[in-house]
């Protein structure tokens, strides 16, 4: 028997757990998964990623068969997906449905960083390399960034790779666009998303942090430990200076950090936003999924 | 003695021809542990080692706690950051102070600034013009005196 996953229509970081609550209901009994994207009207890079993560999590617990993934019918869906370099990725993942076009993965458009998978430190290597060439104009002249931000860019997005590659026990994926934000911010925001289905961090932080929080301990308290107490698994003093890294940066440009593992999510909510800080008791899902947003600079409506 | 080491050739020689950026640990590992081999191949006393960032695209906190923060820490000889970008500053100065560090940043124009735990900071400039390494400049700054 064959469980249906439905992928919501826009599918971004608000409407992720939605999704993970599927997914979770449809893992149970470890039959075969079709993720249907048929309706699929928008998605966000972490829509993107998160959707790759969930189809390695399947292939990694469903055996010898790959999952299905019925893919967007709006040609226009069809066609970002592609630019975006969804296909390029999932077609390792997943056994896929639908008519895809022969698009490249956009060179020169707002997809800056099309969906790359992160498996070692020379992908992050080349993920930052491609990234100074092609974000300095728009982080400069379209978000109104210090030209001197798009280092402070680079460093961000390399910490958060590094996550997937040190902690994650797995691979994963990291995709980098910018966009007219209009239903929240009505500025251009320039979006990092990374997401992996591999260990996740509570299990990454248990060894060494799980007594100190006694009955606390789960998912949001070791959320909390890593991006507000900046702590790592790694006992070496000058771990954990990653993710406070991106605190200072974002905290300078007025930027957003979100991260979901387990059964939580916790973010660090500037002014414009309405998020809630931390969340527990969402649906499982496998793995870390982290989403930066950096809005262009000036007055922000709140 | 002065010695010089190039840290975009070292990242070259160790670790890849074809990298620019200082990012991931593994790789401020390696560039770390290349130049430690450099230094220990002086021949002659050396009081000084100049670590030139310069051709050095981006630095993360990774490598400049793999690199800088751990040289600092097990230094044999006092460290000069040269060639030293407003984006690198941005990953080293954070986590120098962080761990109660500091370290010299020799300016393009010969001048010394240091960086880091300001008390921290300030002993380090005084131990090098005790030292005589260091000597006040007509500007009211510091520079090398070798």
């Amino acid at each position: 028997m064959t469980r249906l996953v439905e992928v919501p229509s826009q599918f971004d970081d608000r409407s992720f757990d939605q999704f993970a609550g599927a997914f979770a209901e449809a893992t149970k009994d470890g039959e075969r998964l079709l993720f249907d994207a048929h309706a699929a009207e928008w998605a966000s890079p972490y829509g993107l990623v998160g959707l790759l993560a969930a189809g390695q999590a399947a292939r990694g617990a469903g055996g010898a068969e790959r999952p299905l993934l019925t893919a967007p019918t709006q040609s226009d869906v069809l066609t970002y997906w592609t630019r975006a370099g969804f296909f390029r990725a999932a077609a390792e993942l997943f056994e896929i449905h639908g008519k895809l076009p022969r698009a490249k993965p956009a060179e020169d458009s707002d997809v800056l960083l099309p969906v790359t998978p992160v498996r070692a430190a020379e992908d992050v290597h080349e993920v930052v390399s491609n990234i100074q060439q092609r974000a300095s104009a728009i982080l400069a002249s379209e978000l109104g960034l210090d030209p001197k931000a798009t280092m402070g860019f680079a460093m961000a997005l390399s910490e958060a790779c590094q996550n997937i590659v040190e902690h994650a026990g797995t691979g994963g994926w990291v995709a980098v666009q910018a966009y007219h934000w209009r239903r929240k911010l009505a500025k251009r925001v320039v979006v990092i998303a990374v997401a992996d289905a591999g260990v996740g961090f509570r299990h990454s932080l248990e060894p060494t942090q799980s007594k100190r929080f006694g009955e606390r301990w789960g998912d949001a308290a070791a959320l909390e430990a890593a991006l507000i107490q900046g702590v790592s698994r790694f006992r070496d003093p000058g771990r954990g200076q990653g993710l406070a890294g991106i605190r200072r940066y974002l905290a300078r440009w007025d930027g957003k950090i979100a991260i979901r593992s387990g059964t939580a999510r916790i973010a660090i909510v500037p002014k414009w936003d309405d998020d809630v800080p931390l969340k527990d008791g969402l649906p499982a899902f496998p793995g870390a999924q982290v989403l930066i947003i950096i809005p262009e600079q000036g007055t922000t409506k709140q | 003695m002065i010695q010089h080491i190039d840290v975009h050739a070292v990242l070259q020689e160790f670790v890849s021809g074809v990298y620019a950026d200082l990012v991931t640990r593994p790789t401020g590992r390696v560039v770390r542990e290349g130049i430690e081999r450099v230094m220990a191949s002086a021949a002659g006393d050396v009081a000084i080692t100049r670590i030139d960032f310069t051709g050095v695209g981006c630095i993360d906190y990774s490598c400049a706690d793999e690199i800088v923060a751990k040289l600092l820490r097990h230094r044999p000889a006092v460290l000069v950051l040269m060639g030293v970008s407003d984006g690198h500053r941005e990953a080293i100065e954070p986590v120098l102070a962080g761990h109660r560090l500091a370290a010299l940043i020799e300016r393009s124009d010969g001048t010394l600034e240091a960086i880091g735990a300001p008390e921290v900071a300030m002993a380090l400039l005084a131990e090098l013009v005790e030292r005589r390494l260091a000597a006040p400049t007509p500007g009211g700054t510091f520079a090398l005196s070798q």
